[in-house]
């Protein structure tokens, strides 16, 4: 493991992208101290101008309002906790559902490896987005709208399919080695084999997927939102969308949540491709 | 990817996007052309008996003439276009005790296939309108004792009662002349053809009566295009006009020196505010009302919507005959509010849930009115719906009880406004026109007397009687009337945002 840790580290890339989001987190941290203004308070009396439009940038909101006179900074640091929880908790389904599958598969082998990889295949054959908009649509139906369920969920369902099909490969070379053919020999049941021997052996490749899944589910999110299909929160990609029309004559409407979820996205895919190199140093590129 | 290519987008904001086309500058209107526009809705129905939405009306409107119409609106001229002139009659007598009213047809009108127009086509349109049950239209022929046609080119109409709002009515397209099982045109064009959800192309009529100021030779309307995606089509050019911009685009449009001249505003007749079903609790304490009244603030509403619109004190527009423009709109006074709902027994403030329609505006609006409410301790859940589903909805006795209410005019009278809204005799269980389910013995009387008094100023005065009970009994939240506005290109001429028919490109002509 400190090997791994050494070469993460001598990765600058990686270690640019692990500051990045030590300071995410610590922006959604201190969110009380960072913003005394509630992210979803109207200011139509004074956050506007007098013909109604967003105030630009000033001291007073240093990343000016948007078109209901709504704080835009208190409202990008509530977007960093909504959008980072989201991606956090659709990575994990996603992660429980594809490792769950995967090792299945690849430990079973046989007829369930064949069942299981063509309802991935399914899953992979539907064009993401469409599946995550038809998804997004039923959840919402669901009356669920108001909560961050929906969109979890949704996103879980849609990223768990490259999870399942890496770590069912990883999976079956593990279980042809020979010291769980010498477990297998000596009595062992099949969950113990798993758990105590498959499930280490993959945790480094796990721990890859999941911090590049965790980049592609903060993109997706934003997507989502941006189609009007996110959560009623606050989230960056919500916000992209509500300000949208008003590139021209608000452009910091755009470019806040822009921006963050910009600087987000390629922090956590520099982490991931630094994991992935010190994990695994003959696939680097 | 996303964010860069957006941030690359408003980097474009330097980019000239004045008009790319001038208007030639002819003296006298040019014949030719096709006018297209758009609308965010879709045109429900072509049928002048069924089709009751603004959308609808457009296309209904250019398919099909009435015995009288308005005058076409003047650009800059606040009070045009509501003046009632002859169109398919050539002239119309009113007998001195106002029940019986007597057209002659204009010579020679005709219908698009040159059938000529008799008097009893419009008596078959009539009844045809009062079989249909779900016309709803019928409600504004109650009054009507008789149609007989003397001669072939005279119509009589003989009323039980008189109603002074009886003219503007007939200037509704249900009114107009139809043949049994035919699709003829009345009115200054025909259809060619319709897409439905799509597009709809109407082509000049040669047979309408008044074809000489008719220039254009088609119009299309694109339908259920939203109001953003409206206004980028138009400024690629692939609009003529563009209506009712989204806050973002009005702004930046009203700030353009090249763009000025070619927005119109003008106060239309509608009001807008929030429906309460005064049957259902905790709205049938007209305390609670009145504490909503004073609890929102309206001034945050008129800003919203750039200033283009007015605080209301009622349901009457300015402008309309019978309005009582000293009457001063519920004050903001959350105090006041809190007082009213803790007299009413909730102290704590209530939990409601607001129904308005999914539209950008629409849901900008109730977060300010949600904001509003907050600070009385009002809690709203607001739940956005379609129109369609909304139109149901509300009008149901047993439906969401605390809604957007939206009131556009059908005819200039206050009768329209009154008698429709908020009459005891328009309330059903479902379909209800009277959506607020307010009944009310004293204001059904003074109604019912305004709409037979001859005498103007006594009629002027019964309204505004009117209006004072509802202002005091406060059946909806009276918020505000909002201007229309409407961009065209340099050389769209002629044109005018029109009060009761809005948009209305009949008489334009294109200068290029």
């Amino acid at each position: 493991m400190a090997r791994e840790a050494q070469r993460f580290f001598a990765n600058r890339g990686a270690v640019v992208g692990t500051v990045l989001i030590c300071i995410l987190l610590a922006i959604v941290g201190a969110r009380p101290l960072l913003s005394a203004k509630s992210p979803d308070a109207l200011n139509i009396d004074h956050g506007l101008t007098l013909r109604g439009a967003p105030l630009p940038p000033s001291a007073e909101s240093p990343l000016g309002t948007d078109d209901l006179g709504r704080d835009v900074w208190a409202r990008i640091v509530a977007g960093a906790a909504t959008s980072l929880e989201i991606a956090c908790l659709a990575t994990l389904l996603a992660l429980v559902i594809g490792l769950t599958v995967g090792l299945v598969a690849g430990y079973a082998g046989g007829w369930v490896d064949h069942a299981l990889m063509r309802l991935v295949d399914l899953v992979l054959a539907f064009p993401f987005l469409l599946l995550a908009i038809l998804l997004a649509s039923l959840l919402r139906e669901a009356d669920l709208a108001s909560s961050i369920a929906p969109v979890v969920v949704t996103l879980g369902a849609v990223s768990w399919t490259t999870i399942a099909r890496v770590i069912r490969g990883k999976a079956m070379a593990v279980s042809r080695s020979e010291m769980i053919v010498a477990a297998r020999a000596l009595g062992a049941s099949p969950a113990r084999i798993i758990a105590r021997h498959v499930l280490p052996n993959l945790a480094g490749t796990a721990i890859v997927m999941a911090a590049i899944g965790f980049a592609q589910n903060l993109l997706s999110e934003a997507v989502l939102s941006y189609l009007g299909l996110g959560p009623a929160t606050t989230t960056w990609g919500h916000m992209l969308f509500e300000g949208r029309a008003y590139y021209r004559t608000a452009p910091w409407l755009v470019i806040a949540p822009g921006v963050a979820i910009l600087v987000a996205v390629i922090a956590f895919n520099l982490v991931g491709d630094g994991l992935r190199d010190a994990f695994d140093p003959k696939e680097s590129t | 990817m996303k964010a860069v290519v957006l941030i690359a987008l408003a980097a474009c904001n330097g980019m000239d996007r004045g008009p790319h086309e001038r208007a030639a500058g002819h003296a006298k209107p040019v014949d030719g052309g096709t006018l297209r526009y758009a609308t965010k809705d879709r045109v429900v129905s072509l049928d002048p008996a069924i089709a009751y939405d603004e959308t609808s009306s457009y296309a209904v409107h250019a398919l099909h003439d009435t015995l009288v119409d308005y005058a076409p609106a003047v650009r800059g001229d606040p009070h045009s276009g509501t003046d009632i002139v002859p169109h398919l009659a050539e002239r119309y007598e009113v007998s001195p005790d106002g029940l019986t009213y007597h057209f002659w047809l204009r010579p020679g009108i005709a219908f698009s296939d040159g059938t000529p127009i008799v008097a009893a086509d419009f008596v078959y349109a009539l009844d045809r309108v009062r079989a249909k049950p779900d016309s709803p239209y019928a409600q504004f022929l109650v009054d009507v004792a008789a149609i007989t046609t003397p001669v072939q080119n005279e119509l009589v109409f003989q009323l039980a009662r008189p109603n002074m709002a009886f003219l503007a009515i007939l200037t509704m397209s249900f009114t107009t002349p139809l043949r049994p099982n035919t699709e003829l045109a009345t009115g200054p064009f025909v259809l060619e053809r319709w897409d439905q959800g799509r597009r709809l192309i109407v082509k000049k009529n040669p047979r309408y009566w008044d074809a000489a100021s008719i220039h254009l030779d088609r119009l299309e309307l694109i339908e259920n295009v939203p109001r953003d995606v409206q206004f980028l089509m138009f400024e690629r050019g692939e609009l003529d006009a563009a209506e009712r911009l989204s806050a973002a685009d009005y702004l930046w449009i009203t700030e353009r020196q090249d763009w000025a001249p070619y927005v119109q505003h003008r106060t239309a007749m509608n009001a807008f505010g929030s429906r309460m079903n005064v049957t259902q609790p905790p709205f049938d304490d007209r305390r609670v009302r009145q504490a909503l009244n004073y609890a929102v603030d309206k001034d945050h509403e008129v800003k919203l919507l750039e200033g283009a619109a007015v605080i209301s004190h009622g349901i009457l527009p300015p402008g309309m005959f019978g309005r009582d423009d000293a009457l001063t709109p519920y004050p903001h006074d959350p105090a006041k509010a809190r007082a009213l709902l803790a007299e009413a027994g909730h102290p704590n403030g209530l939990d409601l849930e607001y129904v308005v329609l999914a539209d950008e505006e629409a849901m900008r609006l109730a977060e300010s009115v949600k904001s509003d409410l907050a600070e009385v301790g009002v809690r709203i859940r607001i739940t956005p719906m379609s129109f369609a589903a909304y139109a149901t909805a509300i009008g149901s006795k047993s439906g969401p009880a605390f809604s957007k209410g939206v009131q556009l005019a059908d005819f200039a009278d206050p009768v329209d406004f009154f008698d429709l809204r908020f009459a005891s005799s328009e309330i059903h269980d479902q379909s209800s026109n009277n959506d607020s389910f307010y009944a009310n013995p004293e204001l059904d009387r003074i109604l019912a007397a305004a709409r037979a008094e001859p005498d103007r100023n006594e009629r002027a005065a019964l309204y505004q009687s009117a209006e004072r009970i509802l202002y005091a009994d406060a059946p909806w939240i009276w918020e505000y009337h909002q201007d229309v506005t409407e961009v065209t290109q340099p050389y769209v001429a002629g044109y005018a945002i029109h009060p009761i028919w809005l948009r209305d490109f009949s008489r334009s002509w294109l200068d290029r």
